[in-house]
């Protein structure tokens, strides 16, 4: 009886639904072991906002449990990944995709890395020619000995061994 | 009165660093020995007063003396006493102090060891060490001041925060932290004294490789324990979260690492001189950035203290020191005269650049990771969040190539190379790659990313075992050590590969005496019970599990609720064997219903990285037997100062 | 004088120091909100108590004020008052209370203790929430007429911020 009351309840009851943000799910339905695993991947995606960067799959606060749940559901009425991510960019903002989106100013952080691959490995290129040149200067294998005249590092060598 | 005595010897620490500061670079430049001398005795005196003012802080920690403000934030009667010894780096006021603390420590002895020695470099070094030291004490005088009088002292006070009271790791963590990244400062005041002087000659080498390899056993042990201690606690069964402030950490050890590397191709070849101050200095830039994004409240991280003035003053210091460095290089980085060259790119000098290479991309992409989200709201006024995602994704390509070289680094001989000296090294080890491989397809390993990290890991094995198998030890510690060290570096990469892709996650829910099965364990829940403590109260859950019908152990996850805190702080419990872990984390429960929710992760080779980077840090530390004794010697019979001896 | 590495030192040094300068102003937990400007997502959720539904639809033509709050939460105990008297103090604004992550006693408790001029409705599993993009308690929504979000703001409110907010929304 009181379970039908409850879902009497429920039935009435209207929670903002995902498909007024990102429209009819374009995937299919998924189920069992499966949905666990695709669940704590995307979960993994997006970002638990009361915590300090963990996302929704490994955080433990309420708020995490929560929106996992909603990424649980949405996948299990076949919603994509993109969707869900959508979705919760449409409530959040982009702060909680945990990986940045390859678009305008963000796809930088994406780009910047290359970049920099790209050129160490040239100045390396570059540093190794010139490294490989004869130096200017005679080389010095020896250890390098001062003028033993130097009254300043004859006192320092004469109080050596104890002495402040 | 213990306050008053706090602040008389912080102030006190103050005036003895920034006198001896003026003398150090005054007497560099004068070359008067009185004034080395002089300095030389106020780097003691800044010693003595800064560890007392800090021991003393312990000493009202350990007596409860709430007059004293910073005991009165952190202090508690209830708490057991290794948390109260713990508290005074708990919260930033105490961790400066600390940080000071070990300063002193590290000058002091940087100061003993040196007597008598480098004198082109000490006085500028103790200036330069100085200067660093007068401005964390001024920091406690001022902004951070830990010793303020409490008017009213209360009875009790609330004890430190308490997600830092969950494990025993916490006591060990900081102190190696502090260790490793305060040490940082000593090698920075030999580099710059090196530039100052213009020339990096053989003397200074020595010194140079010391200094930065003892703080760097402690920085990779305090990342290491840090992980583990995460790991242990935080309950979503991972180590390492890519949170801004593990970055901050994280990024002074690539930039140490890659100093370590090229000051062994300045040894040898005597080149890229330079480079490695740049890193060296580049190395202790990071410290204190990273000490900035800890406690200045920008950064959104687990670690951050809370915001604080210092945020300010520490921009401050970050931008003054960046500009001294960078006007020190510009100036004087040309006087560093290079003495040798490189024969080739199939050289092992070679592959130490290009080992620079990949821990400065590293470091390139970790810091442009962590400070992206700043960048973009700067310009464009939009929040983003740079996730593990991709740092994922950057890193373990890095880490791959890192392991490639591992490998083919050590097998190529200095210098030029003929074909047949080539294929000897480098072809043989493919046995051990092929190996590896093979093994871990066995195991059951699929993941691409964890087969590359098997092969090359292997190849790196090979050469290693190989080279250790030579009997180096008898050729010299230090070639010994590192090959320990770098055995360690390829167990713990494979380790780390491995314990992610073949991570097995399971979600259970149970009631009384259920038992249900998971990554090849029987999980039986024998009930819910409850513990009370004087600062928190808990519910535990107790599992018993068992494998192919024999119990192997009672694990009981937790959840703790703390008087202070509004959401109950869960703890996990985790079964370790040589094989793997078997993780369990209480997402739910309840007395009531004597029902309990668990997030199972069982985890291949996740204990092997931490007994591997132990090893790392005793591999490493075998290394580092001083040879004072030699040079002092060298000293005393008049040979000109500073021969140090071959590297062995 | 090397230029390079004074040209490139200067400019790291500028990116990095002006960075963290900008960083230092600003509150890393304070998360804007995209919906401004956007329609408010829909709900109709049971109230606290009574049980009958409260669709928030059915205020399209009066501005609203959402608020989610929760028992457990400190600032919401000192913000409640403000919030009760605001709405008898504007009866041309819907006031509505959404709490989640909590339970009806605790709520009727609260609600007895602090007071009640609109209704309170429970939230199902935090999914409101989501679709409001609240990451913590208390957090308000203001809405106009035509159900668009025109403001949100974090933390408790005070009696001077509200009627402001008030004032603009009541074109």
């Amino acid at each position: 009886m009181m379970i039908a009351a409850v879902l009497l309840f429920m039935l009435q009851m209207k929670v903002p639904d995902a498909a007024s943000f990102v429209g009819q799910p374009k995937g299919a339905p998924v189920v069992g072991a499966e949905l666990d695993r695709r669940t704590h991947e995307v979960g993994s995606l997006v970002r638990c906002p009361v915590c300090q960067g963990m996302s929704v799959a490994d955080s433990p606060s309420e708020m995490a449990v929560n929106m996992k749940g909603q990424v649980r559901e949405l996948l299990a009425r076949g919603y994509t990944e993109e969707q869900i991510l959508e979705y919760f960019e449409l409530s959040y903002g982009q702060f909680v995709l945990l990986r940045p989106k390859f678009e305008g100013v963000t796809a930088a952080i994406w780009l910047l890395p290359i970049v920099a691959l790209i050129a160490g490995v040239a100045i390396t290129f570059v540093m190794l020619k010139r490294l490989g040149r004869k130096p200017v200067a005679e080389p010095k294998s020896k250890p390098v000995s001062e003028p033993a005249s130097d009254p300043y590092l004859a006192r320092v060598r004469e109080l050596a061994g104890g002495k402040s | 009165m213990i306050a008053a005595l706090g602040r008389i010897l912080i102030l006190g620490s103050l005036l003895a660093a920034a006198a001896g500061a003026l003398l150090g670079f005054a007497s560099a430049r004068t070359r008067s020995f009185d004034g080395l001398r002089w300095a030389r005795r106020m780097a003691y005196v800044y010693a003595a007063l800064i560890m007392g003012a800090a021991l003393l802080m312990e000493y009202a920690l350990l007596t409860h003396d709430f007059s004293v403000a910073y005991v009165a934030q952190v202090g508690s009667r209830s708490v057991p006493v290794w948390v109260t010894i713990v508290s005074l780096w708990s919260s930033l006021e105490g961790s400066l102090l600390f940080w000071g603390f070990v300063l002193g420590a590290y000058i002091a002895i940087a100061v003993w060891f040196t007597r008598g020695l480098y004198a082109e470099y000490q006085p500028a070094a103790i200036g330069v060490w100085l200067s660093c030291a007068t401005f964390f004490s001024f920091l406690l005088a001022g902004p951070a001041n830990p010793f303020g009088t409490v008017v009213n002292p209360p009875l009790d006070g609330p004890g430190p925060n308490p997600l830092l009271q969950n494990h025993a790791l916490m006591a060990v963590h900081p102190p190696f932290l502090y260790l490793g990244y305060v040490g940082m400062t000593i090698p920075f005041g030999f580099a710059c004294a090196a530039l100052m002087k213009g020339k990096l000659g053989h003397d200074i080498l020595k010194p140079l490789r010391e200094s930065l390899l003892l703080p760097w056993v402690f920085q990779s042990m305090a990342i290491m324990l840090g992980g583990w201690w995460a790991y242990e606690v935080l309950g979503w069964g991972g180590y390492w979260a890519w949170d801004p402030v593990e970055n901050a950490s994280l990024l002074p050890w690539l930039t140490a690492t890659a100093a370590l590397h090229s000051l062994m191709v300045v040894e040898r070849r005597g080149i890229l001189k330079g480079w490695t101050v740049t890193l060296i200095q580049a190395t202790f830039l990071l410290v204190i950035l990273g000490t900035f994004m800890t406690r200045s409240g920008v950064f959104n991280s687990v670690h951050s203290f809370t915001q604080s003035a210092i945020g300010p003053t520490l921009l401050v210091f970050l931008a003054a020191a960046l500009l001294f460095t960078v006007a020190l290089l510009s100036f004087r980085i040309d006087r560093l005269e290079s003495e040798g060259r490189i024969e080739g790119v199939a050289t092992r000098e070679a592959m130490f650049v290009i080992n620079n290479l990949v821990f400065v991309l590293l470091t390139f992409t970790v810091l442009i990771g962590t400070v992206f989200p700043l960048i973009v709201e700067a310009v464009s006024g939009k929040q983003m969040s740079v996730g593990r995602p991709y740092f994922d994704s950057m890193v373990v390509p890095a880490g791959v190539a890192l392991l490639f070289i591992l490998g083919i680094g050590p097998a190529l001989p200095w210098g030029r190379s003929t074909r047949e000296q080539m294929r000897k090294a480098l072809l043989p080890p493919l046995i051990g790659a092929a190996l590896l491989v093979a093994i871990g397809l066995l195991a059951g390993v699929r993941n691409a990313w964890t087969l590359v990290t098997l092969a090359f890991g292997g190849y790196a094995a090979w050469v290693t075992i190989v080279q250790i198998g030579r009997g180096h030890i008898l050729r010299g510690r230090r070639r010994f050590a590192s090959y320990i060290v770098h055995a360690a570096v390829i167990v713990v990469l494979i380790a780390v590969a491995v314990s992610s892709s073949m991570r097995e996650t399971t979600e259970l829910h149970f009631t009384s005496g259920q038992t249900q099965r998971a990554s090849g364990y029987d999980v039986k829940f024998l009930g819910v019970f409850q513990q009370q403590e004087a600062h928190r109260s808990s519910l535990i859950g107790r599992f018993s599990v068992s494998r192919d019908g024999k119990e192997v152990t009672l694990l009981e996850p937790r959840m703790n609720q703390y008087e202070m805190m509004r959401e109950p702080i869960g703890t996990p419990d985790v079964y370790t064997t040589a094989r793997g872990d078997f993780y369990m984390s209480l997402s739910n429960i309840d007395p009531a219903t004597q029902t309990a929710s668990i997030t199972v992760y069982s985890s291949p080779l996740i204990v092997w990285i931490w007994i591997a980077v132990i090893v790392m840090a005793l591999g490493a530390l075998f290394g580092l037997r001083p040879k004072k004794v030699v040079a002092v010697r060298d000293a005393k019979a008049a040979v000109p100062v500073g021969s140090a001896p071959e590297p062995a | 004088m090397n230029r390079t590495v004074l040209t490139i030192g200067v400019i790291i040094t500028a990116i990095i120091v002006g960075l963290l300068f900008l960083g230092l102003g600003k509150n890393p937990n304070e998360i804007r909100s995209p919906l401004i400007g956007r329609p408010a997502p829909s709900f109709a959720l049971r109230e606290a108590g009574t049980g009958r539904t409260v669709d928030v639809a059915q205020f399209r033509g009066k501005p609203v004020v959402i608020n989610f709050w929760a028992t457990w939460c400190g600032p919401c105990w000192e913000e409640h008052p403000v919030l009760v008297a605001g709405a008898r103090r504007h009866p041309e604004v819907q006031f509505v209370g959404v709490v989640f992550q909590d339970t009806e006693d605790k709520i009727l408790g609260f609600l007895e203790q602090r007071g009640v001029s609109y209704p309170t409705v429970v939230d199902d599993r935090g999914k409101t929430a989501i679709a409001y993009g609240v990451a913590g308690v208390p957090e308000t929504f203001f809405l106009d007429a035509n159900g668009a979000i025109v403001a949100k703001y974090s933390g408790p409110l005070n009696a001077a911020d509200l009627e402001q907010e008030l004032r603009k929304g009541v074109r």
